[in-house]
């Protein structure tokens, strides 16, 4: 259904709103993980494309390559940062008298 | 709301300006060209900008509510100035006309230099723009450090 929606930018907006509001309640934490594992992922092959690209001589802006550079190194701290907090939690709950 | 949003819109003024960059030095190049495809002389190149235009997707329209009137700057068009052209007087010069003058393409060197000084200005304020906005993110994820 959704795509029926992306179809008609000019329709009813609210009425848009609505069910994508539900479908993201519904995804969990795990999956918004993985979600994040896959963007970062493409961000950095998206990294490695412009520099090849721009090594073989071809017409790429040198600001293309560093911003494609800069957004996956940002993204990988995201990651480890993401890391460090989920084993922290780990640590806490492993911590607790039983 | 995207994490890169800002990134990318620094991005499309780096390229834009880059555009703009290559009609100066193409202007600056053709200073003195007085023979094209369409018969007269060249004329000097402007380009329109405005702000980029997203595609209306739906995930676009759920994720950028808000800021849907942000998406940065892209060259419009790249028109030609329709200001007068300089007549030279010059009757060896072999495109002249009866009269013995030469039209040269109406190219102000200086005001051509003006206008490069100004796109590497904003060219490097974009640079500081993007700059800022990843030491931010970065600020960010050191929440609860």
């Amino acid at each position: 259904m959704n795509p029926i929606y992306g179809l008609n930018p000019t329709g009813d907006r609210r009425s848009s709103m609505e069910p994508v509001g539900r479908r993201e309640e519904a995804a969990g934490f795990k999956e918004s993980l993985a979600q994040t594992v896959r963007e970062i992922d493409g961000l950095q092959k998206e990294a490695n494309q412009a520099i090849e690209t721009m090594a073989a001589g071809e017409p790429k802006d040198v600001h293309e390559v560093m911003i494609a550079m800069e957004k996956a190194g940002i993204s990988l701290r995201l990651m480890v940062q993401v890391r460090n907090k989920i084993i922290t939690a780990y640590e806490e709950i492993m911590r607790l008298q039983v | 709301m995207d994490l890169y949003k800002a990134l990318k819109i620094s991005g499309t003024s780096l390229n834009t300006q880059r555009t703009v960059m290559n009609i100066i030095s193409t202007n600056v190049a053709n200073a003195q060209t007085t023979r094209t495809e369409e018969g007269g002389p060249y004329r000097r190149k402007i380009a329109v900008l405005g702000p980029a235009e997203a595609p209306a997707d739906f995930s676009r329209i759920f994720a950028g509510r808000m800021e849907m009137g942000l998406e940065g700057v892209e060259v419009k068009e790249i028109v030609a100035d329709l200001s007068d052209l300089v007549a030279q007087y010059d009757p060896q010069h072999p495109d002249a006309d009866e009269r013995g003058y030469v039209t040269l393409p109406n190219v102000n060197i200086l005001e051509e230099m003006v206008q490069l000084m100004s796109a590497a200005r904003n060219y490097e304020a974009s640079v500081t723009a993007f700059n800022s906005a990843k030491n931010m993110i970065l600020k960010a994820l050191e929440i609860g450090r």
